[in-house]
């Protein structure tokens, strides 16, 4: 339960960032520090779980799990149009 | 299709952070002391607090805010011993009390007329621990009833506590529990703290507990 409600605030923190483009993120990165508190893989269950959800289309999250208590959405991908099939 | 990433190292717990400063600015604008009470379920909080309530809730205007999973059981069972509030929140599974939840609880408490708050987290050695409430005192209830070596196995709740009161310790003849090798393993995790030892039932140890309240609770405490 712990790792879902983290799960959420990451989802959330993502969606407050990518605005329209959030249907088009492919990968969201976070940070899991050793220390953190943090299970990693509860966590990336339950991100699983939150990126198959609309508004999201089944992004993948990718955790490292650096040495520290960090504990930061670090990065997303997201899939850009640049007309290249055109 | 190109990908184009996009940097943002944006703390997780950024926004219960900030609400916890929130509440803590609120509680500090009227002057009131919160303590966060945490423990593996039952290791006494609801019972610790009914003998707290029936000696103190006048005298330091108490408030309490109780969360469980379920239920309001806690909070219906404190409310027979004051008539000051107390407020339940339901988590509804969730495993810790949040900040936001305790913001929101403030709303309907009184808090020019407390002095002394009170948050019962949901008994869990691990989740609450990671959870700022906006409190001025982590107390954490330790048991005899459970094994010496918990604050090795849940360090996280002893490091960022300031207070470990060992509870139920009229049962200690009872069992094989050792008081120094429990003392020793949370000082070898947070060289900091500070212990209490009370049995709320018999009241052995109870004076120390409504000494730290009455300290904690005092005007010049959050100097």
């Amino acid at each position: 339960m712990h790792e879902l409600s983290l799960a959420m605030e990451i989802g959330r923190l993502a969606e407050a960032k990518l605005g329209a483009s959030v249907s088009r993120c492919v990968a969201v990165g976070v940070e899991v520090g050793t220390d953190s508190g943090v299970e990693p893989s509860a966590l990336a269950f339950c991100l699983e779980a939150v990126l198959s959800e609309p508004p999201w289309t089944g992004a993948r999250a990718v955790l490292t799990q650096p040495e520290g208590n960090q504990f930061h959405l670090s990065w997303l991908e997201v899939e850009d149009d640049d007309g290249s099939e055109d | 299709m190109t990908v184009r990433r996009i940097e943002v190292r944006e703390r997780v717990m950024a926004r219960n952070d900030e609400l916890a400063a929130q509440v803590r600015a609120r509680l500090a604008a009227r002057g009131v002391t919160a303590i966060n009470l945490m423990s593996s379920p039952g290791a006494g909080k609801t019972t610790l607090l009914e003998r707290t309530l029936a000696e103190l809730g006048e005298p330091l205007d108490m408030a309490v805010v109780a969360g469980d999973v379920q239920t309001q059981n806690d909070a219906d069972r404190l409310a027979v011993h004051t008539g000051r509030l107390v407020q339940a929140i339901v988590t509804g599974g969730a495993c810790h009390l949040d900040a936001l939840q305790v913001n929101d609880a403030l709303d309907h408490i009184d808090l020019d007329r407390t002095r002394l708050l009170i948050i019962e987290n949901v008994g869990n050695l691990v989740c609450p621990a990671s959870w700022d409430l906006g409190e001025r005192h982590r107390v954490v209830l330790f048991t005899v009833t459970e094994g010496e070596d918990k604050p090795l196995k849940y360090p996280k709740m002893f490091e960022k506590a300031d207070w470990v009161v060992l509870t139920k310790t009229d049962l200690l003849p009872y069992l094989p529990f050792d008081v120094d090798r429990a003392m020793r393993y949370c000082r070898q995790v947070n060289p900091r703290l500070q212990f209490l030892q009370v049995s709320a039932m018999k009241g052995d140890g109870m004076d120390a507990w409504f000494e730290f309240l009455r300290r904690a609770a005092a005007p010049s405490a959050g100097a």
